[in-house]
C-alpha cells in the first residue's frame, strides 16, 4: 500500500481487462463479475503515534477503542451489581450501601449496561471492526467522522462517570428516567447527578449518530465487487439493521433528555404536573410525565433490538462456521431481521400497560408485541435446524452459541408472558421483568459477545485464546448465570416488586430471603469467572497458539486478508472479488469442508452449489 | 470437552429447570380477586410457551449428541426449505393467536369497570397512602392538588357539594366489603406509584395530573399487603399499606367510625373558635 | 458512475429492484457524502417530530387556555398591530436563501466560481438575518415577560416550547451559517476547483460538497416551514 494519497475520489469507470477473472471478456464466463463502478478509496494513513494509535482513522483501531471503553464500563456495571446483590442477599452485610446508594447503583449499572456497554459494544467494537472487512472493503467510508464518534463516546462515558464524583453522587432514578421523581429530591442525584445522566446520554447520541451514518454507507455503497446485499454475512445484516433502528429510535431518548433537562435546569414543566412535596406546592404544572414515557419507550423499545439483532446476526455466523453447515433459511433469516426491526417500532407502549395511558392501546400493543414474536421463533427454528445434519465442533466458540440458543429462548419465553397485556398487569414491576431482561438481553447477547472474542480474537491478534480456560470460563457463566436468572422468574410470580432497596420485615415476603442470599451467591461466583476470561484474554495475547490465517477454515472475507492481523487498508494490493455467500460449507462435490467467498467457480466446477 | 459432556449437562439444565418449575416453593400466593382468569391465561403460556422452550432445547440437545465432529461426516447441504418454513410460521402463529385471544379478552373485562363498582379514591404520595370514599351521595368531590393545605389534606374543592359528606381515611389501612366490585381510583400527589396487592392480582400506576382507574372484585375476607410497584424515590420499598377486606358487618361497623369531609372540617372551626375564645379571654 | 452508465440501467420499480440486488452500491452513482447527509437529516426529521408532536400533545391536553398566537407574534408598525408580521419576513427570508442555495448548487456543478460564491454568501447573509430576526423576536418576547417556565398570556407550557423548539431549530441555522461561510471562502479561494485537501478531514474538496450543505440548507427552510404552520399559525 503506496503512503501516497490516491487519486480523487469521483467515480470512474474501470478498464474491461483488469476486471474479469479469465482471460476472456465475455459475459458468459462463469467468473464474471460486474466491473467497479467507484474508483479506489482516498484513506488516510497516519503518521505520528497520535494520528496512528489516538486518533486514529482506521476503523480497526477505532473498533478496538470502542470495545476497551465499552468492557470498561461493562466492569463497573458488573462491580455495581455485586453491590446490589450484597445488599438484597446479605441485608445487614454492607451498611454503607444505604437506601440512596442502592438506586444509584441501579440506575447506573442499567443504563451503562445497556447504553454504554451492550450498544457501544456491538455497532461500536464489532460494527466498526468487522463492517468494512466483512464486506470487502478498505475502511469505512468517511474515517475522520468515524474518529470522531469515537471521541464523543469517550466524552459521553467521561460526563457519566464524573457523575459519580459530584454533589449528590450519580442520579438514583432507575435507568428509565421517570419524571417527575428523577429531578425531584425525593430520588438520590437529583441535582448535578440528572444532568450529568442527561448530557452524557445526548452527547452518546450525537456521537453514535455519526457513527452509524459511516456503518449504514459503508455497507450499502462501498461493497467490493460480487459483494450483493444477499451475499452479506448475517452478522453484517444485524448490525445494519440495528444501526438503522439506532438512526431512528436515538431521536426520541435525545428529545426526552432535552425536554427533562430543561424542566429540571429552568424549570419548564414539559413532564411536571401539579405537585405538592413537604406541604409545599412546587411552581410547576400542565406537563405529563405519561408523555416521557412515550418518548422513553419510543426508544427504549428498538434500543434492546440493536442489542438483539447484531447478536442475532454475530450467533448465525459462528454457528454455521462452528458446525460446518450453511445457516439454514438464509433468506428468510434476513427478512426476519429486517421484520424484526420495522415492527420494534410498534411495540413500545407494551413497557406502559399500567401506565395509565389510554387503556385501548393495550390491544394494540400487545398484538404487535406478539406478532414480533413470529420472526423471532423463525430465527431460533433456523438456528437448530442448522445444527440437524451438520458437523459440529464442540469448541468454546459453540459452546457459548448453545448457550444463547438456551437462553435466548427463555427469556423470549417470558417475553411473551409480558406482552401479552393481561398477565402483564400482575406481573409488572416485579422480578419477573428483571429475570426476563436480563435472561433475553443480559446472558443471552453476553453469550454472543464471549463467543464472538473467542471466534475473532485469533483474526484481531493473530493467537488463540485457550479452549481449556475457555470451557471453564463457558460453564460457570452459563451455569451460574442461568441459575441466578431461572428461579427469579418465580419471586415475580409471588409478587416481589422490583427496585426494593429491602423487603422491609414484610411477612408477605419473607419466603424471598432465601433465594435472594443464593442468587447473590451465584452472581459473586459468575462475576468472579470474569477473570478467569480476561486472563485468558491477557496470557494469550503473549503465549498464545499462533492462528496462522483463518484457523476456524471460515468462508466470510475478514479471513482472506493479506497479512494477520490485517493492516490499514485490509485487503492489500487488489480488493476481494466475491462470488457466493459465506455459508457454502460441506457442499456437495466440492473437496474441502469450505468453499471461501472469493473462491471463483471456475475452481470449483464439480461442486453443487445453490446460486447465490 | 466432547459433545457427549456437552449434551448432558445442557440436558441437565433442561430437566431441572422443569422439576424446578414443578417443585418450586415459590409461586403466586392463592387469589383473592375475581381476576383468577389472570391466572389463568398465566398457565396457559406455560403450557404453550413451556412446551416449544422444552421441544427447541430437546431438539439441540439431540443435534448435539448425534451430530459431533467427525472428519469426513456426510453433512446436509440445504440452504433452504420452503415447505418446512411455511408450517413452522403457521404453527407459530397459530400459539401466537391461542394466547392472545384469551388475553385479549381477559383485558376487555380488566378495562370495563362493572355499574355498581364502588368507587375508592386512593391517593399517593412520598411514601404513603390515603383513601376517600363518595359518602352517601356516591359521588366524590373534585379535588386539586394545589389546594391541599394542612386543613384540607386531600384538597376537596370547598365549593362542590358532593365533596361534604366524602369519607377520609388518612391512615394506610383500607377496608373493603367482600364481593363487591371496586373500582380503585388512582391520585398520585407528587410522582409516580402503584397500588399493588399481590393477591388480587391487578394494578395500576398512580400519575400526577390525571386520575387513572383499575377494578377487582375481592373475595377473601382477610388482610392484604399493598406493595407500592412503581419507583417513586428512596422511600419506595418503605410504601406500605393494608387491605382489609371484610364481611358486611364489619365493614359497615368500620366504615360508621370514619371522618367525613364535613366534620374534618367542623372540627378545625371548633378548635379555631376555642383558640380565638382562648385569646380573646387571656386578652 | 459516468452518466453514460447510469443511463444504461433499468429504470422504475425493475430497476430499483435490480439496484438493490447488484453488488457494490444499493444506490447507483449516489456519492457517499450526500447519502449521509439524507440519511442524517431523517434522523433529524425524526427529532423535529418528536418536538413538534410533544408540542401538539402538551397544546391539546392543555387546561389553561393556550395564548393567542397572532396577538403575541404581532409586531407594531405605527400604532397598528400587524399579527405574524415578522415571521412572514424571516420565512421571506429562509425561502429566499433556499433559492440562492439551489443558484449555487447550479452554478457550482457548472463550475462557475465566482456565481457560486456570491450565491453562497448570499445564502449565509440570508441565515444570518434569519437568526437575527429570531433573537430579535426573542429579545422581544422575554422582554414582554414570556419565560420557560411561565408567561403572561397563557399556559406555561407555551413558552417553554416556543424557546425550546424554535431554539433548536436556530441552532440548525446557526451551525449552516457557520458552515456557509466557510464554504463561501473555501469556493472564492478555488479550493472546490483544485480540489484541495480539507484542513480538518484531509478530503478532496468538490462541488459535490456545496450540493450537500444545500441538502442540509433546504432541510432546515422545511423544518421552518412546519415549525411556522403548528406553532405560529395553529
Amino acid at each position: 500500500m503506496s503512503d501516497e494519497y490516491n487519486q480523487n475520489n469521483t467515480p470512474l469507470e474501470a478498464q474491461s481487462s483488469e476486471t474479469m477473472s479469465g482471460s476472456s471478456s465475455s459475459k458468459t464466463d462463469i467468473d464474471y463479475v460486474r466491473p467497479a463502478e467507484l474508483s479506489e478509496q482516498d484513506l488516510y494513513h497516519g503518521k505520528s503515534f497520535i494520528t496512528k494509535w489516538i486518533f486514529c482513522q482506521d476503523a480497526k483501531v477505532i473498533g478496538v477503542q470502542y470495545f476497551l471503553t465499552a468492557v470498561f464500563t461493562g466492569i463497573v456495571g458488573l462491580v455495581l451489581s455485586w453491590l446490589m446483590r450484597l445488599q438484597l442477599g446479605f441485608p445487614e452485610l454492607v451498611p454503607f450501601i444505604t437506601a440512596e446508594h442502592y438506586y444509584q447503583f441501579v440506575t447506573m449499572h442499567g443504563m451503562i449496561m445497556v447504553v454504554y456497554f451492550l450498544t457501544a459494544l456491538f455497532l461500536g467494537g464489532f460494527g466498526n471492526y468487522l463492517i468494512p472487512l466483512m464486506v470487502g472493503s478498505r475502511d469505512m467510508i468517511f474515517p475522520y467522522v468515524n474518529m470522531v464518534s469515537y471521541w464523543m463516546f469517550f466524552i459521553a462515558v467521561c460526563v457519566l462517570m464524573a457523575s459519580f464524583f459530584v454533589p449528590g453522587g450519580p442520579t438514583g432514578a432507575g435507568w428509565t428516567l421517570y419524571p417527575p421523581q428523577a429531578i425531584l429530591p425525593g430520588s438520590p442525584g437529583s441535582g448535578m447527578g440528572i444532568i450529568l445522566m442527561l448530557t452524557s446520554l445526548s452527547l452518546f447520541v450525537i456521537g453514535f449518530t455519526m457513527g452509524g451514518l459511516n456503518y449504514l454507507v459503508t455497507i450499502l455503497q462501498a461493497r467490493t465487487r460480487g459483494m450483493t446485499l444477499m451475499r452479506m454475512p448475517l452478522t453484517i445484516w444485524g448490525i445494519f439493521t440495528a444501526t438503522a433502528l439506532a438512526m431512528l429510535a436515538f431521536p426520541a431518548l435525545l428529545v426526552s433528555c432535552i425536554m427533562m433537562t430543561l424542566d429540571k435546569v429552568l424549570e419548564t414543566s414539559f413532564f411536571m404536573p401539579a405537585i405538592i412535596q413537604a406541604g409545599e406546592v412546587l411552581d410547576y404544572g400542565g406537563g405529563s410525565p405519561v408523555l416521557f414515557q412515550h418518548l422513553f419507550w419510543f426508544f427504549g423499545h428498538p434500543e434492546v433490538y440493536i442489542v438483539a439483532l447484531p447478536a442475532f446476526g454475530i450467533v448465525s455466523d459462528l454457528i454455521s462456521v462452528h458446525a460446518r453447515k450453511n445457516i439454514f433459511g438464509y433468506r428468510m433469516m434476513v427478512w426476519a431481521i429486517v421484520g424484526i426491526g420495522g415492527l420494534s417500532f410498534f411495540v413500545w407502549a407494551h413497557h406502559m400497560y399500567v401506565s395509565g395511558m389510554n387503556p385501548w392501546f393495550g390491544f394494540f400493543f400487545a398484538t404487535t408485541t406478539l406478532i414480533i414474536a413470529v420472526p423471532t421463533a423463525l430465527k431460533v427454528y433456523n438456528w437448530i435446524i442448522t445444527l440437524f445434519r451438520a458437523n459440529i465442533r464442540m469448541n468454546t466458540v459453540m459452546l457459548f452459541c448453545l448457550g444463547f440458543i438456551v437462553t435466548f429462548v427463555n427469556g423470549g419465553i417470558t417475553g411473551i408472558f409480558l406482552g401479552n397485556v393481561a398477565v402483564d398487569i400482575p406481573l409488572s414491576d416485579t422480578y419477573f421483568v428483571i429475570a426476563h431482561f436480563h435472561m433475553v438481553m443480559g446472558i443471552a447477547p453476553l453469550m454472543v459477545i464471549m463467543g464472538a472474542v473467542y471466534h475473532w480474537f485469533p483474526l484481531v491478534t493473530g493467537r488463540m485464546l485457550s479452549e481449556k480456560l475457555g470451557k471453564w470460563h463457558f460453564w460457570i457463566t452459563f451455569l451460574g448465570a442461568y441459575s441466578i436468572y431461572f428461579p427469579m422468574h418465580y419471586l415475580g410470580f409471588i409478587g416481589v416488586p422490583r427496585r426494593y432497596f429491602e423487603m422491609y420485615d414484610s411477612p408477605y415476603m419473607a419466603s424471598a430471603v432465601g433465594m435472594n442470599e443464593f442468587i447473590t451467591v451465584a452472581a459473586l461466583i459468575v462475576g468472579a469467572a470474569q477473570f478467569i476470561f480476561i486472563y485468558n484474554i491477557i496470557t494469550s495475547l503473549r503465549i498464545g497458539k499462533p492462528a496462522g490465517k483463518n484457523p476456524w477454515k471460515a468462508n466470510s472475507l475478514e479471513w482472506l486478508t493479506s497479512e494477520v492481523p490485517p493492516v490499514h487498508g485490509n485487503f492489500g494490493e487488489k480488493l476481494p472479488v466475491v462470488h457466493r455467500w459465506p455459508y457454502d460449507f460441506n457442499v456437495p462435490g466440492s473437496k474441502e469442508d469450505y468453499i471461501p467467498q472469493t473462491t471463483p467457480p471456475s475452481e470449483v466446477i464439480g461442486a453443487e452449489v445453490e446460486k447465490t | 470437552m466432547q459433545n457427549m459432556h456437552a449434551g448432558f449437562i445442557f440436558l441437565a439444565v433442561i430437566v431441572g429447570s422443569v422439576l424446578f418449575h414443578i417443585f418450586t416453593p415459590w409461586w403466586w400466593t392463592d387469589i383473592a380477586s375475581n381476576w383468577g382468569a389472570m391466572d389463568d391465561t398465566i398457565n396457559l403460556t406455560f403450557w404453550i410457551g413451556g412446551g416449544v422452550f422444552i421441544l427447541v432445547c430437546l431438539f439441540m440437545v439431540y443435534c448435539v449428541f448425534k451430530f459431533s465432529y467427525k472428519e469426513g461426516r456426510k453433512v446436509e447441504y440445504k440452504p433452504e426449505d420452503h415447505k418446512l418454513e411455511k408450517i413452522l410460521t403457521v404453527l407459530t402463529t397459530v400459539g401466537v393467536i391461542a394466547l392472545l385471544a384469551p388475553g385479549l379478552i381477559v383485558y376487555n373485562n380488566y378495562i370495563n369497570v362493572p355499574k355498581n363498582a364502588l368507587e375508592v379514591e386512593v391517593n399517593a404520595w412520598q411514601w404513603g397512602w390515603q383513601y376517600r370514599l363518595p359518602g352517601e351521595d356516591g359521588k366524590l368531590g373534585t379535588a386539586q392538588v394545589a389546594k391541599i393545605t394542612d386543613d384540607n389534606p386531600f384538597g376537596i374543592n370547598l365549593d362542590d357539594p358532593y365533596g361534604k359528606d366524602d369519607i377520609l381515611i388518612q391512615s394506610d389501612e383500607l377496608h373493603l366489603k367482600t364481593d363487591r366490585p371496586v373500582k380503585i381510583l388512582l391520585r398520585s400527589l407528587d410522582v409516580l406509584h402503584n397500588f399493588y396487592v399481590p393477591q388480587f392480582r391487578s394494578k395500576m400506576d398512580a400519575i400526577p395530573g390525571i386520575i387513572t382507574y383499575y377494578w377487582f372484585e375481592p373475595n377473601k375476607v382477610g388482610e392484604y399487603e399493598v406493595l407500592c410497584a412503581e419507583y417513586c424515590g428512596v422511600g419506595h420499598y418503605a410504601m406500605r399499606a393494608i387491605v382489609i377486606v371484610d364481611s358486611e358487618e364489619s365493614y359497615e361497623n368500620w366504615i360508621n367510625e370514619q371522618e367525613t369531609f364535613s366534620s374534618l372540617i367542623a372540627k378545625q372551626n371548633n378548635d379555631k373558635l376555642k383558640k380565638t375564645r382562648i385569646a380573646k379571654k387571656d386578652n | 458512475m459516468s452518466d453514460n452508465t447510469l443511463n444504461n440501467l433499468p429504470g422504475g420499480y425493475k430497476g430499483m429492484a435490480h439496484d438493490m440486488g447488484s453488488d457494490q452500491t444499493a444506490f447507483k452513482g449516489v456519492q457517499w457524502g450526500k447519502f449521509m447527509m439524507w440519511i442524517f437529516l431523517l434522523s433529524d426529521t425524526f427529532i423535529f417530530s418528536c418536538f413538534l408532536i410533544s408540542y401538539m400533545k402538551g397544546r391539546s391536553s392543555t387546561v389553561v387556555d393556550w395564548p393567542n398566537t397572532s396577538e403575541v407574534f404581532s409586531l407594531h408598525v405605527g400604532s397598528v398591530p400587524v399579527p405574524l408580521l415578522l415571521i412572514a419576513i424571516m420565512t421571506f427570508v429562509l425561502i429566499t436563501s433556499s433559492g440562492t442555495m439551489a443558484l449555487a448548487v447550479k452554478f457550482g456543478y457548472e463550475k462557475n466560481r465566482k456565481m457560486c460564491a456570491w450565491l453562497v454568501l448570499a445564502t449565509a447573509i440570508g441565515g444570518l438575518t434569519f437568526v437575527g430576526m429570531q433573537m430579535f423576536e426573542w429579545s422581544k418576547l422575554i422582554h414582554e415577560g414570556v419565560r420557560p417556565w411561565s408567561n403572561p398570556f397563557g399556559a406555561k407550557q407555551f413558552g417553554s416550547f416556543f424557546f425550546m423548539i424554535t431554539g433548536f431549530h436556530g441552532v440548525h441555522v446557526s451551525i449552516g451559517v457557520i458552515f456557509l461561510f466557510i464554504f463561501a471562502r473555501k469556493t472564492f479561494r478555488g479550493d472546490f476547483d483544485t480540489g484541495k485537501r480539507g484542513f480538518f478531514t484531509s478530503q478532496k474538496s468538490d462541488y459535490v460538497a456545496i450540493e450537500i450543505l444545500g441538502l442540509y440548507w433546504h432541510f432546515v427552510d422545511l423544518v421552518w416551514v412546519f415549525i411556522f404552520a403548528f406553532f405560529y399559525l395553529w
